[in-house]
């Protein structure tokens, strides 16, 4: 019993500090957000900040247009996850449920992009959106213009594809009861009316977690965003704190404050969705 | 139904490793149309010194960051197992890093950094060590990149890993009780062999992450200092995108492709063999 105990209490230090540690950086981030220089660059450390000042978060606001930024980052987030989840059920539910002809050398094809890093076909894609037809100056054969580089729709096209998406969907519909799609048909039902009425209602799950899987990492993308844009107009946030590191100057508090308000909607979100992020993960981590 | 999403996935993934494998055997350069040269691409990355490091860098980067952070997902997970009223929240201030964008952590890092007045250094003079340059030292620059990902991407194993570990019947740790086996005995009897397909699906994904390993050390060091942190992603968008050398970097790519089809074909060969002997 006693034994017992001392256990306990070991592995209670133990996973306070590691938990500690691990959010530490963070934390730090945050309270930095409110110091001042000098106190960022003094010699002797404090968690807290002396005073809270908003200073720093008042410069980084007037640094940049931050409502652009903003809404960007949003409307590419947004338009994404809407096409992704209505492209990826649709696709997944065709994969769990309708045999067709080579869906199985389809599918296994499609598992290619999940073995694969994303920047491999990088290049090629930009070359492509460079050349989509009928934009940004281009005619029917996609020459002349500079197609869809530097436009928003530029950067969400590509990023709506992913083998991800399909792949999770299907593993999901495969454990719906096959009874339900026999009694819908049974009804006169077609695939469709099948999808949207019997499946999509009892997809919740899937849907939310696939948001915010897809969500998280369209917020957080940082390289397609980069070699998209060129003007100012069409940052994202991520891109736009890279404005406060120069070569020589680095504006600490400015900084710290901007990566602040950048993490924040999405450490939000995780602990407002917790339970979704966290079986979203569990379901994809397996099988 | 499964147009759509196989459209695009066509667009964007695979009419390009068609394109990129084409474009690599050319002199492409985004103003003039491409010339083919055959395997001049390859025969110049054989002797480019800033890609033979970069694929250095990468390899040593995937090491050296996927056997730690697996090992302390892992080690999280087993002591998170439990029944507890903070678990969630235990869990979860592990988890947030993971969060995060990459940027933000690297900015954060940056900081914690810092050779004049970051964080790490006033810890450890604080405790009698000298203190170091960190990133600007071409000595511990790629170190310090990796403990930066370990700590932004440990959370995620431990998630995977939970879950894994919520899948072991708890009979047989009675069985195994009942017969005296200690904790470790356990562990090793257990919980590792019947981990094995959540260890191998964290391989295989975290290869594929750690060989595009790229936003950390554009932010953080831009690949330097001496190069020692350039990676393969890094020098593909630095020629691709900043010199417009797109023939040459389409064939960086397709050197990256092949060998992340190839250690993934590989994981899964010696993978899959493990795992039919365990499960039984």
């Amino acid at each position: 019993m006693k034994t017992q105990r001392a256990y306990t209490i070991i592995w209670t230090i133990l996973v306070v500090s590691i938990a500690l540690v691990a959010i530490l950086p963070v934390i730090m981030m945050f309270f930095a957000s409110f110091k001042t220089l000098e106190e960022i660059r003094s010699a002797d450390f404090r968690l807290l900040p002396k005073a809270l000042s908003f200073e720093n978060y008042r410069v980084a606001f007037e640094t940049g247009d931050w409502h652009i930024y903003y809404r960007n980052s949003l409307v590419i987030t947004s338009v994404t996850v809407a096409f992704a989840l209505l492209f990826n059920s649709i696709a997944g539910f065709a994969f769990a449920r309708l045999n067709f002809k080579g869906s199985r050398i389809l599918f296994l094809l499609l598992l290619i992009g999940l073995m694969m890093p994303p920047q491999v076909t990088m290049l090629p894609t930009f070359l492509i959106m460079a050349k989509f037809p009928l934009a940004g100056g281009n005619n029917l054969f996609g020459a002349g213009g500079h197609g869809l580089i530097n436009t928003i729709p530029g950067i969400i096209i590509p990023l709506v594809s992913g083998s991800y998406g399909v792949f999770l969907c299907k593993q999901y519909y495969e454990n719906f009861p096959r009874s339900i799609d026999d009694a819908a048909l049974i009804d006169g039902a077609n695939k469709w009316q099948l999808f949207f009425l019997i499946y999509v209602p009892n997809s919740r799950v899937i849907l939310v977690t696939l948001t915010l899987l897809k969500g998280l990492s369209v917020w957080n993308d940082y390289l397609w965003p980069l070699v998209m844009t060129s003007s100012e107009s069409k940052r994202t946030v991520q891109l736009a704190l890279t404005m406060f590191t120069s070569e020589n100057v680095t504006q600490w508090g400015p900084l710290m404050a901007a990566a602040t308000f950048v993490a924040a909607p999405m450490i939000i979100l995780f602990l407002f969705t917790q339970k979704y992020f966290i079986q979203g993960i569990v379901t994809t981590g397996l099988k | 139904m499964i147009l759509p999403a196989y459209f695009t996935f066509t667009c964007f993934i695979l009419v390009p490793i068609f394109l990129i494998v084409y474009y690599s055997l050319t002199d492409y350069n985004m103003f003039a149309s491409p010339n083919f040269n055959s395997v001049k691409n390859y025969m110049r990355m054989a002797t480019d010194e800033d890609f033979l490091k970069s694929v250095q860098n990468t390899l040593v980067y995937s090491l050296f960051y996927l056997i730690p952070q697996l090992s302390l997902g892992l080690l999280f997970a087993v002591l998170l197992h439990r029944p507890s009223r903070f678990i969630t929240v235990l869990r979860s201030a592990i988890y947030i890093p993971n969060v995060i964008s990459m940027v933000c952590v690297s900015m954060a890092w940056l900081w914690i950094f810092n050779p004049t007045f970051g964080v790490l250094n006033h810890v450890i003079s604080a405790i009698g060590i000298p203190e170091q340059t960190w990133l600007l030292d071409p000595a511990m620059a790629l170190g310090c990149i990796i403990v930066m990902s370990i700590w932004k991407s440990c959370g995620y194993s431990m998630v995977i890993y939970l879950s894994g570990l919520t899948g072991i019947p708890a009979s047989l740790y009675e069985a195994a009780r009942i017969d005296g086996a200690g904790a470790f005995r356990q562990f090793t009897a257990i919980t590792w062999p019947m981990l094995k397909p959540t260890t191998f699906f964290l391989l295989i994904t975290g290869i594929v992450n750690s060989f595009s390993v790229f936003e950390q050390v554009n932010i953080m060091t831009n690949g330097g200092p001496l190069r020692s942190t350039t990676t393969i992603v890094h020098q593909i968008y630095r020629r691709g995108f900043l010199e417009f050398k797109m023939g040459y970097a389409s064939s960086m790519a397709v050197v990256l492709l092949i060998f992340s089809l190839l250690i993934t074909i590989l994981v899964f060969k010696f993978g899959s063999k493990g795992q039919d002997t365990d499960i039984s």
